[in-house]
């Protein structure tokens, strides 16, 4: 029998993880996802949270939501990884797919205002208008990733899989620059 | 260049792509005893103004949502930004 090992996105066998600074960062392997898209007229479905609106990004109890587009939404489940999703949410006039396989995940975390100068050098978003419960999709290294301000502290990255190395090299670039030598 | 989008506030115009005239938005009847001549003009026959000017661009690396900017050509500047889907909306 042919012995499968599962790997991480960036290749190892756990997850990576760097300190670099007063920033952490993170590879979080066992994030999982699934989009939610509500067809026309049909009510939100009970998953213990209200979902966001437009630039929002709300947690519930073992789950999180972020909005994605009109009507749209990617739903996070910590440690969620390996569970069926799609088949966990299907209901009426719901348009559910699995998308745990297609993103990686990176959480950032360090104090408050390292966390927004790192931002302001990572996209070129607002970080005014990015506070605690924001999440956006935009341009990063000409790659679309998801940005998601989890708490004043807290930072996420969800970008392609298969560019796991391209997106965690630009991290950790970002970080080393800002970097104050002790 | 930052465009108003009307859901995210000012966004990287290198974040979208843009399409053209919004006047792509008033598809002719298909079914209009003149509709050749309509799908022609529709699709061959565009203004080229140098001032106002309103465009279809689409949020490609944001929410992938349709918008209505009202730009002028001459100075570049963005005069207002709308969802396509309101403005066709409104009009249907």
């Amino acid at each position: 029998m042919t012995e499968l090992k599962p790997i991480c996105a960036l290749g190892g066998a756990e997850p990576a993880s760097r300190r670099i600074g007063a920033l952490s960062l993170r590879e979080d392997a066992g994030l999982g996802l699934a989009s939610l898209a509500l067809r026309a007229g049909a009510p939100a479905p009970a998953l213990g949270l209200v979902l966001p609106g437009p630039g929002g990004w709300a947690e519930g109890a073992g789950l999180a939501a972020f909005w994605t587009g009109a009507g749209q939404w990617m739903l996070e489940f910590p440690g969620g990884a390996g569970r069926d999703l799609a088949a966990e949410l299907a209901g009426p006039g719901l348009s559910v797919t699995e998308q745990t396989d297609g993103f990686t995940a990176f959480e950032i975390q360090g104090p408050a205002a390292e966390l927004v100068a790192l931002l302001e050098k990572l996209v070129n978003v607002d970080a005014r208008r990015f506070g605690p419960g924001s999440a956006t999709r935009t341009g990063f290294h000409h790659m679309s990733v998801f940005v998601i301000r989890r708490a004043p502290d807290r930072l996420a990255v969800l970008g392609m899989r298969s560019a796991a190395g391209t997106i965690w090299h630009a991290l950790v670039e970002a970080a080393e620059r800002q970097e104050v030598p002790a | 260049m930052l465009i108003p989008h009307p859901l995210l506030g000012l966004r990287d115009a290198e974040e979208f792509t843009y399409l053209g005239d919004a006047s792509l938005l008033d598809r002719p009847d298909p079914h209009a005893p003149d509709a050749a001549q309509q799908f022609y003009e529709y699709q061959h026959l565009r203004d080229n103004p140098a001032g106002i000017h309103r465009e279809l661009w689409f949020h490609e690396q944001g929410d992938r949502s349709w918008l209505i900017v009202t730009r002028n050509t001459l100075t570049h500047e963005i005069l207002g930004a709308e969802l396509a889907r309101d403005a066709k909306g409104a009009k249907a």
